[in-house]
């Protein structure tokens, strides 16, 4: 990697962007650049992400990180959906709709995220750690850096329609994925020379049967092509290298399918082996 | 990386293969500039042997891109792996750029 002042230390950040439960090949990743002998400068992590992000920031081992994704991250969480939201959807007035809007009762993932970070804030993490929300009211992109995790996670998760917003540090927040689906942009900002993108296109639903599903696949369709152009220009406009790291999978992985959390980091850690000969070399270290 | 050149018809078929990354894009952009510079501005590049494409090289494809625009012709590409493929979409060149099966139907269609 060029650059102009030889000793000039490269810091390496793992970007993950938004994914549901795909994310999790980010502890793949991870286990692949440890074993390496690579260390990770900065995590920067949205929606889905910022779940693996906060653990890989933690310093979480891999199979402690499964662990708890298995107990958090599984479809029951958007079962439940939330009686106050349907009232003030049939009847605005009476019920007083407002912008704590979501149609799954959030109750479950509260109760999850408790048991998963418990009040452990950012400055626990070991490695500096960004998480990627969106302001609900202004529209702009809100870069979470202090407080307790599962207050930024709960925002940066809170998927339009289906999770109401989350209030953190005196702003309505939503999903980080409205505003940067892949935030690469964070870690350039943060000073970054080698940046590890692992993105993911949001899936497209198979059959729209629920107005949580029509949701899903308005938002996914904006989405995914806000990520393109972001991509494409956090790509040109960064000064070193961008690595997209993009694991394969050979079949479908749908939001919640937390069965298949082995495979996906199995995944992550095949993908990402097949670049650290590349990062070393950037590194300097081979 | 190693870049082979073939012409078709007035149409350089440069065949890349290895990485497009930081390490390899200085030795890309120099053989594509000289390329461009001789006056070959219709230019095909068959990544069929790429196994991986970085920002770095992505910069390469939009550079030859607009010189060769800008010299009245074109950089198209061809036989992209299904690893490099998800990547120049990923980054939206899927919409800015043509792409093709194979180096043939690329460099003929210089002729339509």
């Amino acid at each position: 990697m060029p650059t102009s002042n030889p000793e000039h230390k490269r810091r390496v950040a793992l970007v993950i962007g938004a994914g549901s439960i795909k994310c999790a090949a980010a502890l793949g990743l991870q286990k692949s650049l440890y074993q390496a002998g690579i260390s990770i400068d900065m995590v920067v992590g949205c929606s889905g992400g910022s779940l693996y992000a906060a653990l890989i920031a933690l310093g979480t081992e891999t199979e402690e990180a499964e662990r708890l994704t298995h107990a958090l991250w599984t479809r029951e969480l958007t079962k439940k959906r939330s009686i106050s939201a349907l009232l003030k959807t049939v009847a605005p007035r009476i019920f007083g709709f407002d912008e704590n809007f979501g149609l799954i009762d959030d109750s479950l993932i509260l109760s999850r995220l408790k048991a998963a970070y418990g009040e452990q804030t950012f400055t626990e993490a070991r490695i500096p750690l960004y998480i990627v929300a969106t302001d609900f009211e202004t529209g702009e992109k809100v870069i979470l850096e202090k407080g307790r995790l599962r207050d930024a996670i709960r925002a940066s998760i809170a998927i339009p329609f289906i999770f109401k917003p989350w209030r953190f540090q005196d702003r309505l927040l939503m999903d980080g994925f409205m505003s940067d689906p892949l935030p690469v942009d964070v870690a350039i900002k943060e000073g970054a020379d080698l940046i590890i993108a692992l993105g993911f296109d949001s899936p497209y639903q198979t059959r729209i049967d629920s107005s949580p599903r029509f949701a899903f696949q308005v938002t996914t369709i904006m989405a995914n092509h806000l990520l393109t152009s972001n991509f494409a220009f956090h790509n040109l406009a960064h000064h070193t290298e961008v690595i997209p790291v993009v694991p394969e999978f050979d079949r479908r992985i749908r939001a919640f399918d937390s069965d298949e959390l082995h495979y996906i980091i199995e995944q992550g850690e095949k993908a990402m082996n097949e670049q650290i000969p590349y990062v070393q070399r950037l590194l300097g270290t081979q | 990386m190693e870049i082979t050149e073939k012409d078709v018809d007035g149409v350089a078929i440069l065949s890349f293969s290895g990485s497009l990354d930081a390490l390899t894009s200085p030795e890309a952009t120099d053989y594509l500039e000289a390329c461009i510079s001789n006056g070959k501005n219709q230019i095909v590049a068959d990544l069929a042997a790429v196994d991986f494409i970085s920002s770095a090289g992505l910069r390469v494809v939009l550079t030859a891109m607009k010189q060769t625009r800008l010299a009245g012709g074109d950089f198209r590409l061809a036989a992209l792996p299904d690893g490099v493929h998800k990547v120049i979409a990923m980054a939206g060149f899927t919409s800015i750029l043509k792409i093709y099966d194979d180096a043939e139907s690329a460099s003929s269609s210089f002729r339509k």
